[in-house]
């Protein structure tokens, strides 16, 4: 069942992880200022948490599903080589490296 | 961040770390403030009987009744950071057996958002004023104090006596009557 989830393509590029990361953090960081402030002056902790929740559910709107922005800068892959049995030895170490900043 | 999972987790994490900051800030701007308020206590009425008491040594016991005014304004003590107050009528006295006898006489919740002007006339305590013995007769300082627990958001749980007690003597006979 797992396997009908994990055919969505839901991965982003690198450029686009590091945008989604400043945008959840800066909307839930300008939340949070505004819910404290409007808290502190109505004097009620509560709206504080609701207005630090809506944050919370907007971001999520905007970072979580792969949107066309975070994938601007897709990675050019080399192409792949044809496989051959002699040389199989000598390919593992070049996938390695290749794949290390893989997150 | 790969993931919708791993994007989700790291979202959770951060609005959490940033919810107990903002928490964090509440208690901090709430933690010095003086919660202490001026109350008006003032008794009318004094009775001193001497009862069985069932539930302490097997002799008769003083059993004080008061009836008290007391009016404070609660206002000034809630701030966004106080959830309920609990107060309570306290008397304290000594007797020959303990330099310090507390007896808790009336209590009330006051929750947040209810009304906070308190005006109370002629009321009876709410909980028997028995001494353990017979200390109350002709004891001249009994002192009742309004406190308070503030319930917070976050953060300590402070014990505030209010500012304005009243001592009063209390009658060297007791009552006859078998009313109670």
């Amino acid at each position: 069942m797992l396997s009908i989830f994990k055919t969505i393509p839901t991965h982003m590029d690198y450029k686009g992880q590091k945008l989604a990361e400043q945008i959840f953090q800066g909307i839930i960081l300008v939340s949070a200022v505004i819910g404290f402030l409007y808290g502190f002056i109505i004097e009620q902790f509560g709206w504080t948490v609701y207005i630090v929740l809506a944050g919370f559910a907007v971001s999520c709107l905007l970072t979580l599903p792969p949107w066309p922005m975070y994938r601007k800068t897709p990675l050019s892959w080399q192409p792949a080589l044809p496989e051959s049995s002699g040389d199989s030895r000598e390919k593992p170490p070049q996938e390695n490296l290749k794949k290390k900043k893989h997150k | 961040m790969n993931t919708v999972l791993s994007r989700a987790n790291s979202l959770f994490a951060f609005s959490l770390s940033v919810m107990a900051a903002l928490t964090f800030g509440c208690f901090i701007t709430t933690a010095f403030k003086d919660r202490s308020i001026p109350v008006d206590i003032h008794v009318s009425k004094v009775m001193l009987k001497n009862v069985d008491d069932f539930t302490g040594p097997r002799e008769r016991s003083d059993l004080g009744f008061l009836t008290f005014d007391l009016s404070a304004d609660l206002r000034p003590i809630f701030d966004w950071n106080v959830k309920q107050l609990f107060l309570y009528l306290s008397a304290e006295y000594a007797t020959r057996n303990n330099a310090l006898n507390q007896v808790v006489l009336w209590d009330k919740i006051v929750l947040r958002g209810e009304n906070t002007k308190l005006n109370l006339r002629e009321t009876k305590s709410k909980y028997f004023f028995f001494d353990d013995g017979n200390g109350l007769r002709s004891n001249k300082n009994i002192t009742l104090t309004l406190s308070w627990n503030v319930v917070p958001n976050a953060g300590i749980l402070p014990l505030v006596m209010g500012s304005g007690h009243i001592s009063l003597p209390f009658p060297d006979a007791y009552e006859s009557t078998k009313s109670y």
